[in-house]
């Protein structure tokens, strides 16, 4: 064996720089811990959703420090035993707090693939497979969407997917500006519905258009946009001497669920030449479903598409797809920057593959893989299942909700959120009195804190245009059953019974 | 202790109980559901069990691991394995059987896809991927991200993901030591790129707060200075965010690829000529293709002389932060506003590990981002809503990135992470002494950090005159090689133009389990 060499500190470099062994030792103890503690009670009724301590107690808890010296092998494997312990089940059958939940096997083993492949797909030569992968999966997307041809990218989130549409359209209208800036442009407007998911505000704040500049078109008594409401807005704007540029159409809202009139809101932009984006990163899942389809019908004459895997197709976080109809390469034109260290032009291979470039990230994660995997393993059809069944559950409690003393519906769900209020003994037969709604605005908050301290469920609530505190039921898990959401009801009533 | 939500009635959960062989199961079992006595139809759908069969699924994913823990995992360290599979597109199109049908397969086929992605995926953990910035693997790291995966939350909220905040918090808060603020903020971020876009936005804020409500139309160009080897998302993040790249100023570079701050000055005094408005300067430390390091001392004087935001993108050289050795390359980075500091780079935290720190601690952070969407950040819970830092991001779901880099830094320790970033420079250092002895081998530049760059001269140019006919023969000889490594599979390096100089090698050196050996080859 040559001289161990020792250069500068006397760093011995023959050897690696890790304990090999000790490593994958590690990794196999966390594994079985994961199985169990992870994997198997994530969606077991019996366990708790959550194991809620207060914020200073659970740092004591973890004991955050980062010190000077590593922990032994035994240490870090009861922090891991910790963690799991400690976070939230968001695979619980019972976890109806936000518009995803559940565990699916076969997208968690692309997951975990994902993360022991520890790649970016930004080109075809560092990852092959995923990038075709993403191709793949962009493409069949499309198809539900109804295109036959077209472009796009996974992006960090539905937001950023909404704000690359802006950033997209607003290009494609003035692509000078991408070099310029927007200095010299006219006031641009861009709309959305009072729906609509806040990324709209975000999106425009970041890419210099300005929120003031986010006009919220009027919803009807179901909160669906109203076509005449937006012609409106738009004339408005134009004699106020800004530029109309872009109408995002939510399919599927935050908290009501609703769906936006397609076909009307297309009519529309086609008549002003504005560029339609719709957000369907939550009802976007729809359209796998022959049954539900026809809530995004009209889908196919948007200029692009946001559609979230990793809500309704329980795929994981993040799995954001960026759809987009143009198949001229105009994202590429807008993002690309084609810097040379990465994006050479003299490889080997048919670069037009190395599609990295069309995103304005630069490293970025594989998205697309769990959703392969999944969809693989279950099939389109599969996967119309899952949806088709969240929609049977959600018909199940509502009509349950119509049934119960003391539940009152918001308004009947087109989609699956389930918006309703708890109306406790105490209140009920108030509801004429004034304080009754400010007493009833207290009740949701109160109930959530009670549930949440039991571990036994959670869901969410909020506040809604004029109206006081509801709770807004999710279900997404294809784990629910009857009994779950029977449970559901009856706990939210143990719960409020004495308020 | 078992949670018994079923005491009132006595019922037990109906569960689907598997006795079945697990190979040849699909995902949906319907049959079996529909032979159960009470089924409860809703438009045609049966609600008594969950429609995934969990003892099936379980065994799955333990199949899977086991697979990529002996085809990744266990092989990661191996140098007689292949770093790469070359195979062409079309043919790899072939192999995968990409096509996404109707109908699922069996959970063997499925393995099998997964050994084939992993058979042809290349193998960043291998100790020759010498091509991007990241390499490698650690454990703690890899066994963190699985947790997560496992766990799958969102880091919004404290009631939500109130682990995965609060670690967040803490790494932040660490980061921050290093860099040498005595407090401040930050977030994790899906990439460098978008921590250089928060910053730039965070300083166009500070700047000109209107303009988050207003947006840019009409108002004096905002003008911005980084180096001309700065990293490219400086460019997309100016388009991004209406800036437009021609109001990006690049900044001359010395000899050795670093800002000379007498052109910053020169630069800054031009763009007020013109009537424009600076407000920022992007200094680098650790270019993308160099690994030089701006001085950042005395770009912070330019800077606080003009009144001008310092970003400094540490994307790539901030781990040398966490060195006792090394760490003065970044020498004067606390007087930044703004750092972008990548973990998942040189310190194998795992894509992505990525966190923008800023100095500013009286929450502009959160004043540039929030959007107070009462659906999500309501101001009446039971615990103190500060916590809820999700309204600080552009993001509204977002991954609990910094929960790996805890993790690993428990395990090993500062001493341990720097002992990575001394042995990869190190490391460096031992390739740079080679590469001077041997013939064929010219280096570009003496090496800052763990860059080490350098053009291979095969035999046939040795004897050749220096001039363009040489220079263009000698731009050619990398690709190739690129291609044949590529298809033998031995190894993976980057190439590229860069200044006027034909394509180079970029060796860079991350990946602790590289040895001398693989190192001579």
């Amino acid at each position: 064996m040559a001289e161990p060499s020792g250069i500068g500190n006397s760093i011995p470099l023959d050897n690696p720089g890790l304990d090999i062994a000790a490593g994958e030792e590690f990794l196999q103890e966390v594994f079985q811990i994961l199985l169990e503690e992870g994997v198997r009670k994530s969606t077991d009724v019996t366990q708790k959703v959550c194991d809620w301590k207060e914020p200073q107690e659970l740092r004591e808890l973890l004991d955050l420090e980062l010190r000077n010296e590593g922990e032994e092998q035994e240490r870090l494997l009861q922090r891991c035993r910790d963690v799991l312990r400690l976070s939230v089940r968001t695979g619980h059958p019972r976890f109806f707090n936000q518009l995803f939940s559940g565990l699916d096997h076969h997208a968690l083993a692309g997951r975990f693939l994902t993360e022991t492949l520890n790649t970016s797909p930004y080109t075809y030569e560092v990852a092959p497979v995923l990038v075709l992968m993403e191709e793949q999966v962009l493409a069949k997307l499309r198809e539900l969407v109804g295109w036959s041809s077209g472009d796009g990218i996974f992006a960090p989130g539905g937001s950023m997917s909404n704000t690359l549409a802006m950033n997209v359209a607003r290009f494609q209208r003035f692509p000078e500006s991408r070099s310029k800036g927007t200095w010299d442009l006219p006031r641009l407007a861009l709309f959305a519905s009072q729906e609509s998911h806040y990324s709209i505000l975000k999106g425009a704040a970041l890419l210099g258009i300005g929120t003031d500049n986010v006009h919220l078109v009027r919803t009807d008594e179901r909160g669906k946009m109203i076509p005449e409401e937006l012609e409106k807005e738009i004339q408005r704007v134009k004699a106020e001497g800004s530029e109309p540029l872009f109408v995002c159409a939510t399919s599927g809202t935050t908290v009501l669920g609703s769906f936006d009139p397609l076909d009307a809101i297309a009519d529309v932009c086609a008549r002003h030449g504005l560029w339609l984006h719709v957000d369907a990163a939550w009802g976007g899942s729809a359209l796998l479903s022959p049954q539900l389809r026809h809530l995004l019908a009209g889908i196919h004459r948007a200029d692009s598409v946001t559609w979230n895997p990793h809500k309704l197709l329980t795929v994981g976080l993040q799995c954001s797809a960026f759809l987009l109809h143009d198949s001229s390469g105009l994202l590429q034109r807008c993002h690309g920057a084609g810097a040379t260290y990465l994006f050479q032009r003299d490889k080997f291979y048919d670069v037009s593959l190395d599609t990295g470039d069309k995103s304005p990230q630069c490293g970025r994660r594989a998205d697309g893989l769990k959703l392969w995997v999944l969809w693989k393993a279950v099939g389109t059809q599969g996967l119309a299942q899952r949806v088709e069944r969240a929609f049977a559950a959600t018909r199940y409690l509502l009509e349950q909700v119509k049934r119960r003393e003391g539940f009152q519906l918001v308004m009947e769900p087109e989609f699956l959120n389930l918006c309703f209020w708890f109306i406790p003994p105490s209140l009920r037969g108030q509801d004429s009195s004034p304080e009754f709604w400010d007493k009833l605005g207290k009740v949701a908050p109160a109930i959530k804190e009670k549930m949440i301290r039991r571990g036994s469920m959670m869901v969410g609530y909020q506040p809604h245009g004029s109206r006081v505190n509801f709770f807004r039921q999710i279900i997404t898990n294809p784990a629910v059953t009857r009994q779950d959401l029977d449970f559901f009801l009856d706990e939210i009533q143990e719960l409020g019974w004495d308020l | 202790m078992h949670w018994n939500f079923h005491a009132k009635d006595g019922r037990e959960p109906l569960w689907i109980s598997h006795k079945q062989n697990n190979a040849n199961l699909v995902g949906v079992c319907k049959q079996e559901m529909l032979q159960k006595k009470n089924a409860v139809l809703v438009d045609g759908v049966i609600l008594n069990g969950p429609i995934m069969d969990s003892k099936a699924g379980e065994t799955f994913v333990e199949e899977a691991c086991k697979i990529i823990m002996e085809e990744v995992v266990q092989k990661a360290d191996d140098v007689t394995e292949k770093v790469c599979e070359w195979q062409a597109p079309e043919e790899l199109k072939q192999i995968l059987d990409l096509e996404m049908r109707d109908t699922g397969e069996c959970h063997q086929k499925i393995l099998q896809h997964c050994r084939d992605v992993i058979k042809y995926s290349v193998k960043t953990n291998h100790p020759r991927f010498f091509n991007q910035l990241y390499a490698g693997i650690d454990y703690y790291s890899l066994v963190a991200r699985f947790i997560t995966e496992a766990l799958n939350p969102s880091v919004y909220t404290y009631e939500v993901s109130p682990v995965f905040l609060l670690v967040e918090e803490a790494v932040i808060k660490k980061m921050i030591e290093f860099i040498g603020w005595e407090e401040g903020d930050g977030i994790f971020n899906p990439g460098g790129s978008v921590s250089n876009m928060y910053a730039m936005n965070l300083a166009r804020y500070k700047f000109c707060p209107e303009i988050k409500e207003k947006g840019l139309s009409g108002l004096p160009r905002l003008v911005l200075f980084a180096s001309e080897e700065c990293h490219y998302s400086m460019k997309k993040a100016a388009s991004f965010l209406g800036i437009g790249t021609e109001n990006v100023y690049f900044i001359k570079t010395d000899e050795r690829g670093k800002m000379i701050p007498e052109e910053l000055e020169k630069q800054v005094q031009r763009a007020r000529k013109e009537g424009s408005a600076p407000f920022l300067v992007c200094a680098t430390a650790g270019t993308t293709v160099l690994g030089a390091f701006d001085p950042l001392d005395k770009i912070a004087d330019i800077c606080e002389k003009h009144g001008l935001w310092l970003h400094v993108d540490a994307s790539w050289g901030g781990s040398a932060l966490i060195s006792r050795k090394h760490h003065r390359l970044l020498h004067g980075i606390h007087r930044a506003d703004s750092v972008a500091w990548n973990p998942h780079k040189m310190l194998l935290a795992g894509i992505q590990c990525c966190a923008l720190l800023v100095k500013d601690n009286s929450g502009l952070l959160k004043r540039c981002y929030s959007a107070e969407a009462a659906y999500l950040f309501q101001q009446d819970k039971f615990y103190d809503v500060s916590y809820d830092t999700g309204d600080k991001s552009i993001q509204c779901s977002r991954r609990p990135d910094a929960f790996k880099f805890w993790l690993m830094w428990k395990a090993l320790g500062t001493t341990g992470l720097e002992e990575r970033v001394n042995r990869a420079l190190a490391l460096a250092r031992y390739l740079v002494e080679e590469i001077k002895k041997r013939e064929g081998f010219q280096l570009l530049l003496e090496p800052e950090y763990a860059n080490v760059c350098f053009w291979y001269i095969p035999p046939s140019l040795r004897k050749m005159e220096d001039g363009p006919e040489f220079w263009q023969k000698l731009h050619q000889v990398a690709p190739i090689i690129k291609e044949r490594m590529m298809k033998k599979g031995s190894m993976m390096l980057g190439y590229q133009p860069h200044r006027g100089k034909v394509n180079f090698f970029r060796q860079v050196v991350i990946s602790p389990q590289e040895l001398i050996e693989s190192k001579k080859n």
